[in-house]
């Protein structure tokens, strides 16, 4: 199906003289703030976290390498979960009915949220048989709720479904934009052929969306590698620092043992990891079929 | 007509009503499952800013006093976290809407010309900027600290606005140069042969064109300015010169805060965003509809 | 804004580059300050009213900032090492900046402001502001000592008193204290509190603080005192201060697993503990300041009736119990502009009396380091206006006090923070393990991280 919008990009021709001065007036502001702001950043984080006797150091403390896997499953699992369920509820969104819309409205909230006291609250919530769930369990369920952040899967998978509750939104968003630029002529066709619900999905959506969810899925998991908030917020790295992730972790080392390089080294361990991943993603930017 | 035919015309609209109303209770019951999935900490949340005291653990599901004190803590500015609320949210609203207007403008400015202009090896300026991300933000914090201070910013909104435009902008390119190659070139060349200068065409092809890109990547940035607190906090420092992410990390200060009224804060904080995002929410259905023109 | 601070810039270089060191008055010098945030507003006050002092006083000028305590830290260690800093950082119990930066030669010797006081700083102070410097191999001052805590016990008075005990008859020493209470949480589970516990002891590894205080009073309370001496050295190869940390967690589990302890106190954040207390979910804790009581000082009742501080019982072997305190004060960053300015400053915020008014403002949260200060003036002491105070000063400063070990070792910062104790108590609750092995393998890693640090 993606075929049908296959051609070749950009077009194969070459700019004339005054084209050469739009482009370069185009590109100077974001250039600047790349060469102004990101570069030199950058370097410097990469030089203080320069000496390979600190990640000799980093091996030797018994909570890395727990931590690193943390950091796996975490971001595997929440940014898988996040996208497909993102991009299955993003076909829910597309539906115009009034209720709908304003269902999605009240589905961005945890989004618009700020994280520190949204995640303050996920923590309150299930710390203990006083916080809300239990409560909650206790008095209309009648069950004695576990004490979530004691538990191990339990605390990791309390910080997974913090983070797809506050991030799911916003995936949803940009899925619901994709979705709104595939031509409506393609679903009638669709329609002819008896393509609805599932295989409509499987043939036709997902196929044009395909690059999209990707690529997404990418950029998440280069985000979600990156953030201390939700884990530092809701469990904290409880039960016994066996849930901290390498961004926890490398924030504790930096500012709490005073130790930035060490602290950068961490951040920088996972390094081996991601690069492929971009890598992978600039290969599928590049592709020049354009699927969508 | 025989009688079978419209017994089967009659067998198949019962079917298709069933299938309808079996359709509309899933959306439905899914309906519900997502008001509670994305209410149950919020509600958590609103518990806590109703109670008259930080009743975090009172072990209720409603509070047994439940007063709109805290709300009007916030608002009258009437606790010394909270002294300066208007003006930090004043703060908030110009970093705010700074860095999704420069996002947007600087990130569809480029992919316009990446993606649009024939530029060669445009897509390596791209990658550049994505590689940026697979360092994670929280590691540049100290260099980013010190590159303000060389730059005489450090203190000042700008700072807080350079910065985070820098982090939205990759992300609004791809997300920009992926959208905008369902946008036919075929607009562009018409416009070019009908005498129009790059400009126009950016201006008045490309842009409204993409608007539902421009509408998501506009709230992503605004979101990301509104609610982003590590550099607001390296970054900016007195009470004047705070946005309400800072403030609000001041109740993490100590471990006896009034936890009711950070609640109360963070939720009048993030009626802004959601207001927004509602408004600009039919240049989206704009797009839906200009879905048909296209292909 | 940003043109005043730039002018001020220009202004403070020129100043300094005319004055010599300890001119006394660098006239119209602006110095930059950042202040860490009071727990409660009176104590920004207090220290505004002390730089509106000093500024007219010496004609210069401080450009302050004030922010939390993390984004303090945060910032003050960015600082540090990007090399933009302020002049000086007025900081609370900054034990994680300074022994590793002092160590690296990244502060300033702020001994020619400490020394004239030295004789009446209280000893544990002057080693609170003391830490060995790597470069020049040996100790000198890198913090000006204002101000200490210490953690104090607190309680619910009224819960004590329904379940039937009295505090007066509280037993005198460390663990016998402590189980003191377990039966009033069998009696007043009895009279229906179904869910009540007994001791908020906080064995979490989430708090920055909370878990690693805990622990080193109990190790204090059993003989373990001397795990890092002062001249940095680590001791666990003693067998007595083995068997010290080994007592401490046994006894901390074992309060746990006999259901003493809530059972959601190993995840603790620094604040839960504290929600729980002012919930009345558990009768009492031991943590940092009066900071529990002042956040209800509002609420007449539970402040004046409900609320009870006590101070430390004597350790298990019956001698006395020293508590361990924390210091607060100022310190400048190498590569200040203004050290004369900020120098001076603090000078003139070590003399008692504007010591004394400053933390009098701070309605007495922190006490002088200074100890005759609090015999001086009878408001520390005073028991008719404020129930809890005069407890509080006499733990912290007329009781036997003894200094964090942060300061011996700059080892030690990084244990705490890597909450070595916290995940022993967790290896015993959760994986079973005896306490003696539990200290064992908690005892390898920090003979691993203290191994890193070599004094020369």
């Amino acid at each position: 199906m993606g075929r049908a919008l296959v051609r070749e990009w950009p077009p194969a021709w070459r700019p004339r003289g005054s084209e050469r001065a739009w482009i370069a007036a185009f590109l100077i502001p974001y250039v600047a703030v790349f060469v102004a702001f990101m570069a030199y950043p950058v370097a410097f984080g990469l030089w203080m976290g320069r000496s390979p006797a600190l990640y000799a150091e980093l091996v030797r403390d018994p909570k890395f390498l727990p931590t690193v896997l943390n950091t796996l499953i975490y971001t595997g699992v929440g940014v898988n979960v996040t996208m497909f369920g993102a991009i299955l509820l993003s076909g829910y969104f597309m539906d115009r009915s009034r209720w709908i819309k304003a269902l999605l409205v009240l589905f961005m909230l945890p989004w618009a949220l700020p994280a520190i006291p949204a995640f303050l609250a996920w923590h309150w919530m299930l710390v203990g048989h006083w916080g809300f769930m239990n409560s909650l369990l206790d008095k209309v369920f009648g069950i004695e709720g576990p004490i979530w952040f004691n538990d191990y899967w339990l605390a990791l998978g309390s910080n997974i479904v913090a983070t797809i509750w506050k991030w799911m939104p916003f995936w949803t968003l940009i899925f619901l934009a994709g979705r709104m630029a595939i031509p409506q002529d393609i679903y009638d066709a669709a329609d002819v052929d008896g393509a609805v619900g599932v295989s409509r999905f499987a043939y036709v959506t997902f196929p044009l969306l395909g690059n999209l969810y990707l690529i997404c899925t990418l950029l998440s998991t280069l985000w979600l590698v990156g953030d201390f908030t939700t884990v530092f917020f809701v469990s904290g790295g409880a039960p016994a620092r066996t849930t901290e992730v390498l961004a926890t972790y490398g924030t504790h080392l930096a500012f709490d043992s005073g130790d930035p390089p060490l602290g950068s080294a961490a951040m920088l361990s996972i390094l081996p990891l991601l690069i492929p991943l971009a890598i992978l993603l600039i290969r599928r930017l590049r592709s020049r079929e354009v699927q969508l | 007509m025989s009688a079978t035919t419209s017994n089967r015309r009659i067998h198949s609209k019962l079917f298709y009503r069933l299938q309808h109303y079996s359709v509309e209770l899933a959306c439905l019951a899914l309906g519900g499952v997502l008001v509670i999935w994305s209410l149950l900490p919020i509600y958590n949340m609103w518990m806590i800013a109703l109670n008259r005291h930080d009743d975090i653990f009172d072990g209720s599901l409603w509070p047994e006093q439940p007063t709109l004190q805290a709300f009007r803590v916030v608002i009258t500015e009437d606790f010394w976290y909270l002294a300066r609320f208007w003006h930090q949210f004043g703060n908030s609203f110009y970093v705010g809407v700074a860095v999704s207007f420069l996002t947007l403008f600087i990130g569809s400015l480029a992919s316009f010309t990446v993606g649009r202009m024939h530029l060669k090896n445009g897509w390596m300026l791209t990658n550049a900027a994505l590689m940026t991300y697979v360092i994670p933000a929280s590691f540049l914090a100290i260099p980013m600290y010190r590159i303000m201070q060389i730059y005489g910013l450090a203190n000042h909104l700008v700072s807080v606005v350079a910065a985070l435009t820098t982090f939205a902008t990759p992300y609004a390119i791809f997300i920009f140069s992926q959208y905008g190659k369902s946008i036919p070139m075929e607009l562009d060349e018409s416009a070019r042969i009908d005498g129009a200068n790059p400009w126009q065409i950016y201006f008045r092809i490309y842009l409204p064109l993409m608007a539902p890109a421009l509408v998501a990547v506009g709230t992503y940035a605004l979101l990301l300015a509104w609610n982003e607190y590590l550099y607001n906090f390296l970054l900016l420092s007195t009470p004047e010169s705070m946005t309400v992410a800072v403030a609000l990390a001041q109740f993490l200060n100590s471990d006896e805060s009034p936890w009711n009224y950070m609640m109360a804060t963070a939720i009048i904080y993030a009626i802004p965003p959601i207001a927004i995002y509602y408004g600009s929410r039919r240049y989206m259905a704009a797009g839906l509809t200009m879905g048909g023109v296209k292909g | 804004m940003k043109n005043v601070s730039r002018r001020a810039m220009v202004a403070g270089s020129i100043g300094v580059a005319l004055a010599r060191p300890y001119v006394a008055r660098a006239a119209g010098v602006t110095a930059t300050v950042w202040q860490v945030q009071g727990f409660v507003p009176e104590e920004d006050a207090a220290f505004r009213k002390t730089v509106d002092a000093y500024e007219k006083l010496s004609g210069n000028r401080i450009d302050l900032s004030i922010m939390p305590f993390q984004a303090l830290n945060q910032k003050a260690i960015a600082a540090i090492h990007s090399g933009e800093v302020p002049d000086l950082i007025f900081h609370d119990a900054p034990t994680t900046i300074l022994p590793q930066n002092a160590w690296d030669d990244r502060l300033e010797d702020v001994s020619d402001v400490v020394e004239p006081q030295r004789t009446k700083l209280s000893a544990t102070a002057l080693l609170n502001a003391s830490f060995y410097n790597s470069r020049t191999k040996q100790r000198a001052f890198y913090l000006v000592p204002i101000k200490q805590a210490c953690a104090p016990f607190h309680m619910w008075g009224d819960l004590v008193r329904k379940a039937g005990f009295d505090l007066k008859d509280a037993p005198k020493t460390w663990n016998a204290y402590w189980d003191f209470f377990k039966p009033v949480q069998t009696a007043l589970r009895k009279q229906g509190m179904r869910k009540l516990y007994a001791l908020g002891l906080q064995i979490t590894t989430v708090g920055p603080n909370d878990g690693n205080g805990l622990f080193a009073h109990f190790l204090i309370a059993n003989g373990g005192q001397g795990i890092v001496t002062q001249d940095g050295k680590l001791h666990t190869g003693d067998p007595a201060i083995r068997e010290a940390a080994i007592r401490s967690v046994e006894f901390m589990t074992k309060c746990y697993t006999d259901g003493f302890v809530p059972p959601e106190a190993l995840s603790w954040n620094d604040a839960d503990d504290n929600n729980a207390y002012h919930e009345k979910l558990f009768v009492m804790n031991f943590d940092g300041t009066l900071s529990p009581e002042l956040a209800m000082i509002k609420n007449h009742k539970a402040y004046y009736e409900d609320m009870v501080v006590m101070g430390l019982p004597n350790r298990n072997d019956g001698s006395p119990m020293p508590a361990q305190l924390g210091a607060g004060g100022g310190f400048i960053p190498k590569g200040a502009k203004n050290i004369a300015v900020a120098k001076e400053f603090m000078t003139y915020f070590m003399r008692p009396e504007v010591m004394n008014e400053n933390l009098k403002n701070g309605l007495g949260r922190w006490v002088p380091s200074i100890p005759s200060i609090v015999k001086e003036d009878p408001w520390w002491l005073d028991t008719a206006t404020d129930p809890h105070r005069s407890t509080y000063v006499h733990e912290a400063v007329l009781g036997p006090t003894v200094a964090q070990y942060n300061g011996f070792n700059p080892a030690w910062g990084k244990v705490a923070a890597e909450q070595v104790w916290g995940q022993a108590h967790a290896d015993v609750i959760k994986h079973g393990m005896t306490a003696s092995a539990a200290i064992d393998k908690a005892f390898g890693r920090v003979e691993e991280i203290f191994s890193k640090v070599v004094f020369g």
